[in-house]
């Protein structure tokens, strides 16, 4: 087996902002981000779809560089850059040609030292959101399937149950004030992690993040949102009407095990036994042989996340069957698995596409366009979450560590109806398609 | 000239480009077998892991007349079955080597890719040629897949973007095989297992085929393993094909699809293009950057950051091999269609009556040549540009001058550009919505068509 080794350095400011680099000369490039440590999971209460909506607005200005001023640099530097909003962190990136590295962290400083907002970006943005949420969720057959349907469902704890992409009420709802509150409490250097990775030098990285981002002061700790959820015994199940698609629609999800334990390394194998890929059970069972679904699979965002996390399964059943006849064929493959347990046989090759898996996530990620992005997530993980850059050398061999009998004892444990919430997409009844010759 | 950090003393200024660091394209070792297959090699070391594409120079177009999507159900079905394996081998086989297999069809191409560890490259390798040369086509298999075909066309009947997809290439191309993207139900309930065999044995042929390999391997040996493979393969290369052109569009016609309940209006625009062969390629893509190929892009700050009438807004070019064809889209509010369309068309105009700044035309040149560069910093996109320059049979030298091409272009080039090809007063518009919230604005914009989601037209009343 060829090892790999990724080259990790890192380093805190006084101001608390936490800094990680990864030299990579094998081509002119560097990917930068900036992890903050607030998601959707994390924002205020009654205020659904903030720390999204606030994402946008980190892109509308800042004391030196004004609206579409960060953007142009970026673009006219030969960069890209995008942001996003997840679950417990939102990001910030850039992949540019190495010449720009210097640039692309006074830009990122500045808009952390100095955020400028003014209502008119504020209703601007309101209305892109908006139209986000249309085309991805309102006006999409299966839009925000499973991913906004199962929390509220799965959940009883605010912060893991509300809609994540905001309900418009709330939007409309928010003011400049919150802009500038949300910015202050959660957007200081010391709730944060700054990541460099590619064609770079550390000790000259290091140097430009001491120059823009030391003189940005530390803020107060942020306070952090009480995420734990009350123990689950029933099984939870909901329903949401389809407007559009044709087929039913299924999402399973199971509370998996806290990071960096024993049994959340464990879930990962057991996660890649039922759904990686064609050859996981899931799709070998609903999809090739017995043939309920037209479509089945699924997974669980572990590295990425540090809170109650559902491992998923998406199945869309052929019509002439039953959403109880598909989840009855789904509890077939967890009986099995929890009855009869796995062997190496098995066991074996997952971990070997496990590796594999990693090695592509830490190379490109986001498409092949960005490179190192996944290098670049997974360092923020570790660092935000476990405290610990160098994991990314690591963490491989807790996974690969896990036994055929530590999956079964784990199936026997969280694959119960106690642990799991059930949401179907129902289509709903559409009246003729309208007029003309058909 | 010094990067240290006393080189900015200046706070409140963005800090001066270093000097470029210079990029190294990637070696190639290009051969082309007895057997006709032409295989082109890159090494990429950083991780040990090897990304493989094996194309046929065929794809839908070659049987848009007869079986439009025979191509992709059969490339569907090559990877579930050979002479040696079952389908669930195949997976696990996969599996093993940690692989990656997809196997898809375009308008002009289908394709085998694989990808995995390199510790297993000849196992992948033996993979690849064996669904390359023996595919079984099983009965069962293929009965899966063609149900599995026919809910997906049901799914994506009622998927906004891909019915203004669907319309606007059927405007565009008319008897053209580039107007079909997608076959009916009736015709994939038509499809005959003996009809993929027949195209598979037709077109999966190594005088027909280019295989691009990158990754953690050394050429030569990884020369000699494809030579053992495939070397061995031979297949008659198949009749090239004529095709008339479509008839260039005169008058900006307007084509609604009714979706009852959509609560937003996706909105596609253009018109026929160039393709990469063209003399106008390269200042078409300059245009193109600055009018909304990029998230610093007219478009983008007018309808986006201006106006906020949507959230994705973007144009591309979109080069197939006999054509290519230009197009803007965006997803907007129901209330904002007409002042959108008047945008994208006003934008259009401003590019073709008055040359672009200076500052735009240096960010733009920029924007190209460093993404370009990005392009090869991972064994995915590396593989990208090298099927981009093998597959449309483009200069030796293609990578390594496109940055020179672009940097020479001139605000002159620009403007010629769009006076050619973002032919505003001719551009062919399709809205997908729902009519009672849409139509008024629609019909602003030229005669108007309009069509139900599965492409019958409907009769508007008298007025």
């Amino acid at each position: 087996m060829k090892q790999l080794h990724i080259p990790v350095e890192h380093t805190t400011l006084a101001n608390g902002l936490r800094v990680v680099a990864s030299p990579d000369h094998s081509a002119p490039f560097v990917t930068v981000g900036v992890y903050y440590q607030i998601g959707f999971r994390l924002e205020p209460r009654g205020r659904s779809g903030f720390a999204h909506l606030f994402e946008h607005m980190m892109f509308q200005g800042s004391e030196n560089a004004g609206k579409m001023e960060h953007i142009r640099l970026i673009n006219s530097s030969g960069g890209l850059l995008n942001g996003t909003t997840n679950y417990d962190i939102t990001n910030y990136f850039e992949a540019v040609p190495s010449n720009a590295l210097e640039r692309v962290l006074w830009l990122e400083a500045d808009r952390m030292r100095a955020l400028k907002v003014d209502e008119e970006n504020l209703r601007n943005q309101r209305d892109v959101v908006k139209e986000e949420v249309r085309v991805n969720v309102m006006n999409q057959p299966y839009g925000g399937f499973p991913w906004l349907d199962l929390p509220p469902v799965a959940f009883r704890n605010w912060p893991n149950a509300h809609n994540f992409y905001g309900d418009f009420a709330d939007l409309d709802a928010a003011t400049l004030e919150d802009v500038r509150t949300f910015f202050r409490t959660y957007y200081a250097p010391n709730n944060a992690v700054l990541l460099m990775v590619g064609d770079l030098d550390p000790s000259e990285a290091f140097a430009f993040a001491e120059r823009y981002f030391a003189p940005i002061p530390r803020g107060p700790a942020p306070p952090r949102a009480d995420i734990s959820e009350p123990s689950q015994i029933e099984e939870r199940r909901g329903e949401v009407p389809e407007p559009f698609g044709p087929l039913a629609a299924i999402a399973i999800g199971y509370t998996m095990p806290p990071r960096g334990t024993k049994d959340w390394y464990t879930a990962g194998v057991l996660d890649r036994i039922l759904h990686g890929g064609r050859a996981g059970r899931v799709h070998r069972r609903l999809v090739l042989e017995k043939q309920i679904a037209v479509e089945a699979g699924g997974g669980a965002d572990l590295l990425e996340t540090n809170g109650p996390t559902q491992m998923v399964t998406r199945i869309f059943p052929k019509p002439e069957y039953s959403a109880d006849e598909a989840i009855g064929a789904f509890d077939g493959v967890i009986i099995e698995l929890a009855l009869q347990g796995t062997k190496l046989e098995e066991v074996d090759p997952v971990k070997v596409k496990i590796r594999a898996d990693y090695y592509s996530m830490l190379e490109g990620g986001m498409g092949s366009y960005m490179p190192r992005f996944g290098l670049m997530h997974y360092l923020a993980s570790f660092t935000l979450f476990d405290g610990d850059p160098d994991r990314v050398n690591t963490i491989l061999d807790d996974f690969l560590g896990v036994t055929p009998a530590d999956v079964q004892s784990l199936a026997q444990k969280i694959l119960v109806p106690g642990n799991r919430a059930i949401v179907i997409r129902r289509p709903i009844d559409k009246p003729a398609q309208t007029g003309g010759a058909r | 000239m010094s990067t240290s950090a006393a080189v900015n003393s200046n706070r409140s200024a963005a800090p001066p480009l270093s000097p470029e660091r210079s990029v190294a394209w990637p070696k190639r070792t290009v051969r082309t077998l007895a057997n006709g297959l032409e295989v082109v090699l890159a090494e990429s070391h950083t991780f040990p892991k090897i990304s493989v594409e094996l194309f046929f120079r065929s794809g839908n177009a070659a049987v848009a007349h007869t079986s439009p999507g025979l191509a992709e159900i059969t490339a569907s079905v090559v990877r579930t079955g050979t002479a040696s394996r079952t389908s669930r081998q195949i997976e696990e086989d996969l599996r093993r080597m940690g692989g990656d297999l997809g196997t898809q069809a375009g308008a002009d191409s289908s394709a085998i890719s694989i990808a995995g560890l390199s510790e297993f490259s000849a196992g992948l390798l033996d993979l690849l040629a064996d669904l390359a040369r023996n595919a079984s086509f099983p009965e069962n298999e293929f009965e899966r897949e063609r149900r599995q075909k026919l809910e997906e066309l049901k799914i994506e009947r009622t998927t906004p973007g891909f019915l203004a997809s669907d319309r606007f290439r059927r405007v565009l191309f008319g008897e053209h095989p580039y107007a079909i993207i997608t076959p009916t139900e009736e015709q994939v309930a038509a499809y005959r297992r003996e009809q993929l065999e027949d195209f598979y044995r037709r077109h999966y042929a190594p005088a027909n085929a280019l295989l691009i390999a990158v990754g953690d391997f050394a050429s030569a040996a990884m020369m000699e393993q494809i030579e053992k493979t495939f070397g061995e393969w031979s297949a008659p290369q198949p009749e090239p094909q004529f095709v008339p052109s479509p008839p260039p569009h005169a008058g900006r016609r307007v084509y609604l699809v009714h979706l009852p309940g959509a609560v937003q209006a996706q909105l596609l625009a253009g018109n026929l293009g160039v393709t990469r062969h063209d003399r106008d390629w390269y200042r078409t893509v300059l245009a193109n950057a600055i009018y909304g190929g990029a998230f610093h892009s007219r478009l983008v700050a007018n309808i986006r950051e201006q106006k906020g009438y949507t959230y994705s807004p973007r144009s591309g070019l979109n080069p197939l091999r006999q054509h290519g064809y230009f197009s803007v889209h965006a997803a907007v509010r129901n209330e904002v269609v007409a002042a959108t369309l008047t945008e994208i068309f006003y934008e259009m105009d401003r590019m073709r009556a008055l040359p672009v700044t200076a500052e735009e035309l240096e960010s733009a040149r920029n924007y190209l040549t460093g993404v370009f560069s990005l392009g090869i910093a991972t064994q995915d996109g590396m593989l990208t540009q090298l099927s981009t320059q093998y597959l449309d049979r483009l200069p030796e030298d293609y990578l390594e001058t496109y940055r020179e091409k672009i940097r020479a272009l001139t605000a002159d080039d620009v403007l010629a550009a769009a006076r050619r090809h973002f032919d505003s007063a001719n551009s062919q518009i399709v809205v997908v919505g729902d009519r009672e919230q849409v139509l008024e604005q629609a019909a602003l914009f030229g005669h108007l068509e309009v069509f139900d989601a599965h492409g019958q037209p409907i009769q508007l009343a008298a007025s």
